[in-house]
């Protein structure tokens, strides 16, 4: 059916992008330490830069959208750009927030940064078209394939895929590398790190715009797809879905949080809907958000490590693709408190 | 505009002050003695503000309302430390997992509001009272008794913290918890009642909150969470007197950029003003030994 | 910094010359993923995943009754509400599901659409965010059989989910206001709720009658609220008076300075519309501060939420009092409204409560018309496919010549069995869609409980203060 087949590349195009994204979250919590809370500003930005490198001149579509920078740059020139601006913004935004600062203050002021960011632009009209978003935006390559076919559809699956190979090569190449080893010294303990010679403000930063180049690129994928952007898409909030896929699927592990991106934000969000229409309207919706608050927390206290737990890594790293399995981490589930290297310091 | 209007709005940044003082002092002294980042304090402050909410509609004054409201708060933060936050801090949930813990709280507890409350909007049964103008100030009674109110829970806070041994004790489990054990001093105590202080300002901040807004609904006081953090950080995040100056200055740059630039941009105004103060001194204006919770 | 850091923009071809080249070899061979052993992994996840997700589409997959000729199935027909259940915009959804639920069973009680017995309701939660409506709104599809109609979307998802539906023939009445639907190109979108932009105008004139010559234009930044401040603002200034506007945050714990910029005016009325929260504190502390003014309020504001959060504000008796709000003009007397009336009691405890808030509700009763259009269509067409019901929806609301006229399903159907021509008239009164499906209608400026008429105002009455 027709119908189905919208749905499901529907779901696999946000599949796409949400597992670029809890990778680039995965690479700066996860692996980074960084408390990346404005995470969804970066998604956005690039969004919307994406879009208004696609819209043409705001005066186009009759003018009834106000933005700047309006052009019309081919594929897959905006995805790139919107990935670009949005390191660009994470340079700005990294070197006030993760200067010197510690790391659950980083976490406010990316909250307060986030939240400045949604003001300006709904203030700001003539930015990104204010609270109204943008509309309209052209769907790549559409003169290619018609964009209203199912074959489109699955050529955007296919293309968001691609993307995604491209950036899962180069977060590999991050976490297995010396550098992700440094980075993972550094979540794990800040000082240690510090004192064999790791600069961990530089560290920090790089990984944190690193992974704000995939967000923005996400974003670019995600609005070029679905064609319509606004600030009501990206609350602060809407990180803690993020992060609540990154706990369930594993932190840490690539491909641990890429299934959580499968179960959580597609997987969980989807099958909450077939749920029965009960009691009064919207008390189901009200129940939705419950039950994923539950979700984190029922995963923080009984598997904390997620289905896929980060491969513990002593002295050599082990081979890369080894089964991050039997006994690497056995504390994934059931013996929590069986790895100390996770351990904080609980008061 | 002209300077007419300067004196009216320092008057509403008195106010604005007043209630940003009441929650942020109320989330740094607990986040100064505990180092736990509660981003469900907002949706707390909207569970006491709909605590106050029912027993206004039951006939209770405003004061009975706040005293609900501050009850509930210091009840419901002590019980969500004991059943729910200190059971993951033992488990070994760490720093970044407890920041998600508290947000799928907050997440939560808005839910369960909206669930319990429906979609709509509700507002307390009570008179502003009479405008009065002092010294060319605008308020009705309603907003003198919400800087009153401010006035006197910032006096108490301060004199516990610098006069009593259970602020001194609070002030070392803040700044050092290992050391203040070995010094036989029952942290755990002190953590609990840190979060029975923090509870108390918080619901108070929530019946305050409402009073002020008039209409609120499930999401209100997430709304403010934000500017909450942000009077905390500008003060210095965990010292009680920071926060207070903290809110004092957000309140007055809200309402001033307000009444000159444009309201639009005044929230900007104000997180731009902590965004300057933290390039200048990362950890907030009233520095010191870091974690402190400072008289 | 250590080495095996990726450049950021290897393997992406940035350079101009290069661009030509882009286009056409999207995939560069250099970055595939090899030499990882991880790959293996990866592969298993991938196709774990795809697995997973195929079984979820599928398992909620049925098939639309796409059948073209003559409609002889007998399977359930689904209505469906898309609008926001959760977040700020919460109320939005509720109070479409109290229009949908008496069409509904009214429906059902009549004998259902052709031989389909069963019709009902169903919800889908936007989220009042595009990114999250684009998959509720493919989900909805996939996964409804007898899909007849959707009511909605809403501003906050409309741009993104529009198209959506369109491309699955669904007819769809969107319940916003933004100008860009007021000639949109999509064959399903329907709206019989007043465009923002001319609510504001028929504000302007509102305030231009009373022989107000300073007001004041207060309007939160929703998008929404944003749609009606610009023509209100041009409206009045057109017909000849001074207005100040001002564009407020919302949810704010006060807007003491706002107003005391606004009142140095002196403004004889204003202006409003913004969420209730918003209102009812700018409204309570305007009153402090200044003195209750008239307020002219909107569509958007005659809204059982708003007044009852701006009635707690300034008490009930001064919003009966000065309290106006523009909005499509909709009947409170006469026999639609008595249908609707009695409809709605049928489900009273179904909807949210309390249920008299819904009785004089003009978004309620719009969807309620809604249902009816989709359903009468439908069963004139005598087909349940929405591709060949589709042009109906606009025969049936226009009047056409020996037409009986009705406003109820019921007599609709009966009126059809005996061979005659039907033209709907509804709650909202008679609908007369343009050639971008959209009513505009008349206008009425009503009182505080949503209702009672003061005056209304036809199209091109409004169209004067343009």
């Amino acid at each position: 059916m027709n119908a189905t087949a919208y749905y499901l590349t529907t779901l696999l195009v946000y599949l796409g992008v949400d597992i670029m994204a809890v990778w680039a979250l995965n690479l700066q919590y996860g692996i980074g330490g960084v408390y990346n809370f404005a995470f969804v500003l970066f998604q956005a930005f690039g969004a919307y830069i994406a879009a208004v490198l696609t819209l043409g001149s705001s005066s186009g579509n009759g003018g009834f959208q106000n933005y700047i920078l309006g052009a019309t740059l081919p594929f897959p020139l905006p995805i790139i750009a919107a990935g670009l601006a949005s390191g660009l913004l994470a340079v700005v935004v990294g070197l006030v927030a993760l200067r010197k600062l510690r790391t659950d203050y980083q976490a406010m002021v990316m909250l307060v940064i986030s939240v400045i960011a949604t003001l300006t632009v709904t203030n700001d009209t003539g930015l990104f078209n204010g609270p109204a978003g943008l509309s309209l935006i052209p769907q790549p390559l559409s003169n290619v394939v018609n964009p209203s076919s199912v074959g489109y559809q699955w050529f955007y699956v296919g293309i968001t895929f691609v993307i995604c190979a491209i950036v899962y090569v180069f977060v590999h190449r991050v976490t297995s590398s010396p550098l992700g080893r440094a980075l993972r010294a550094t979540r794990d303990n800040e000082a240690a790190a510090e004192a064999l010679g790791k600069d961990v403000v530089r560290l920090r930063l790089f990984v944190f715009v690193f992974g704000n180049v995939i967000a923005g690129i996400s974003g670019a994928v995600l609005v070029q797809f679905i064609g319509a952007w606004s600030p009501g898409s990206w609350m602060y909030v809407e990180t803690l879905v993020f992060l609540t896929a990154i706990i369930v699927g594993g932190t840490g592990n690539n491909l641990g949080v890429m299934l959580g991106a499968l179960l959580v934000p597609v997987g969980f969000n989807e099958a909450t809907r077939y749920l029965p229409q009960i009691g009064r309207p919207g008390l189901i919706d009200a129940l939705q958000w419950i039950v994923i608050g539950m979700l984190g927390l029922v995963f923080l206290w009984f598997w904390p490590q997620g289905i896929i737990p980060e491969r513990r890594r002593r002295f050599a790293p082990t081979p890369p693709g080894t089964a991050p399995v039997s006994g690497s981490a056995g504390s994934g589930s059931g013996a929590p408190l069986a790895d100390p290297t996770v351990l904080g310091e609980p008061r | 505009m002209t300077a007419s209007i300067f004196i009216p709005s320092v008057g509403f940044g008195l106010v604005t002050a007043s209630i940003l003082a009441l929650a942020a002092v109320g989330f740094t002294l607990q986040f100064g003695v505990t180092n736990i980042l509660n981003l469900a304090y907002g949706d707390l402050m909207t569970a006491a503000a709909y605590i106050g909410y029912v027993v206004n509609r039951h006939g209770g004054s405003i004061a009975l309302s706040l005293l609900a409201g501050a009850a509930f708060g210091a009840l419901s933060a002590f019980l969500l430390n004991r059943l729910v936050y200190t059971p993951f801090l033992r488990r070994g949930t760490k720093l970044f997992g407890m920041v998600i813990v508290t947000l799928s709280v907050g997440v939560i507890i808005q839910n369960t509001l909206l669930a319990i409350g429906g979609a709509t909007f509700f507002t307390y049964n009570f008179s502003v009272g009479s405008a009065v103008h002092p010294l060319g100030f605008v308020f009705n009674t309603s907003q003198l008794m919400i800087i009153g109110l401010a006035v006197a829970a910032m006096i108490v806070v301060q004199l516990l913290l610098t006069q009593t041994r259970l602020g001194k004790a609070m002030r070392a489990t803040a700044a050092n918890p290992g050391l203040a054990q070995a010094s036989g001093i029952a942290t755990d105590r002190v953590v609990d009642i840190a979060w029975l202080l923090s509870g108390l300002l918080c619901g108070l901040a929530g019946v305050v909150l409402v009073l002020n807004t008039t209409a609120f609904q499930s999401t209100t006081g997430s709304g403010f969470l934000v500017i909450i953090i942000a009077a905390a950080m500008l003060g210095g995040v965990g010292r009680a007197t920071g926060a207070m100056v903290g809110a004092l200055v957000l309140g007055l740059v809200t309402e001033i950029s307000a009444a000159y630039i444009s309201p639009s941009y005044k929230e900007i105004f104000a997180f731009g003003v902590l965004v300057i103060v933290l390039l200048v001194r990362p950890t907030g204006i009233f520095t010191g030994a870091q974690r402190e919770v400072a008289g | 910094m250590n080495a095996g850091i990726p450049s950021k923009d290897r393997g992406f071809p940035t350079g101009e010359g290069e661009r030509a080249r882009v286009r056409l070899a999207v995939r560069r061979p250099s970055v595939t993923v090899r030499n990882y052993t991880n790959k293996r992994a990866g592969t298993v996840i991938t196709a774990l995943a795809s697995a997973a997700v195929i079984a979820l589409a599928g398992c909620g997959s049925s098939s639309k009754t796409a059948a073209t000729g003559p409609d002889t199935g007998t399977g359930p027909l689904t209505f469906a509400v898309f609008n926001p259940f959760s977040g700020p915009d919460a109320s939005f959804g509720p109070e479409q599901v109290a229009g949908c639920l008496p069409a509904a069973a009214a429906i059902q009680a009549a004998g259902g659409i052709l031989d389909h017995k069963q019709v009902s309701c169903k919800s889908a939660d936007t989220r009042g965010d595009p990114a999250d409506a684009v998959p509720a709104a493919e989900q909805l599809i996939a996964s409804t059989s007898g899909f007849m109609g959707v009511l909605g979307p809403g501003s906050d998802e409309a741009s993104a989910t529009v198209p959506l539906f369109d491309r699955a023939h669904i007819p769809m009445f969107g319940d916003t206001g933004q100008k860009v639907f007021d000639k949109s190109s999509f064959n399903y979108f329907y709206r019989i709720t007043a465009p923002d932009d001319a609510v504001g105008y028929a504000m302007a004139l509102y305030a231009h009658q009373k022989g107000y010559s300073h007001v004041a234009g207060v309007f939160g930044n929703d998008i929404s609220s944003q749609g009606t401040a610009p023509t209100a603002a041009a409206g009045f200034r057109h017909l000849g008076g001074t207005i100040v506007t001002q564009s407020i945050p919302l949810d704010q714990s006060s807007y003491r300075t706002e107003i005391e910029q606004v009142i140095g005016s002196h403004p004889q009325a204003i202006m409003t519309e913004a969420d209730p929260q918003t209102s009812g504190t700018y409204m309570a502390e305007l009153r402090q501060l200044y003195k209750v003014i008239p307020i002219i309020g909107t569509n958007g504001t005659n809204q059982p939420p708003w007044f009852k959060a701006v009635g707690g504000a300034i008490g009930q008796a001064n919003l009966a009092t000065y309290y106006a709000g523009a909005q499509p003009y909709a009947p409170v007397t006469g026999a639609p409204y008595q249908e609707w009336r009695k409809e709605l009691a049928v489900v009273a405890g179904k909807v949210s409560q309390p249920v008299t808030q819904w009785e004089q509700d003009s978004y309620a009763m719009a969807a309620w018309d809604s249902i009816n259009l989709i359903a009468l269509a439908a069963q004139e067409a005598k087909s349940t496919n929405p591709a060949v019901f589709n042009p109906d929806i606009v025969r049936i609301a226009g009047p056409t010549p020996g037409a009986t006229v009705v406003h109820s399903f019921a007599e609709g159907k009966q009126a059809l069995a005996a061979g005659k021509k039907i033209q709907y008239v509804g709650a909202v009164g008679a609908i007369t869609f343009d050639q971008y499906r959209n009513s505009p209608g008349q206008f009425e400026i009503v009182k505080s409980d949503g209702h009672t008429p003061i005056v209304t105002y036809t199209a091109n009455q409004v169209a004067a203060a343009r």
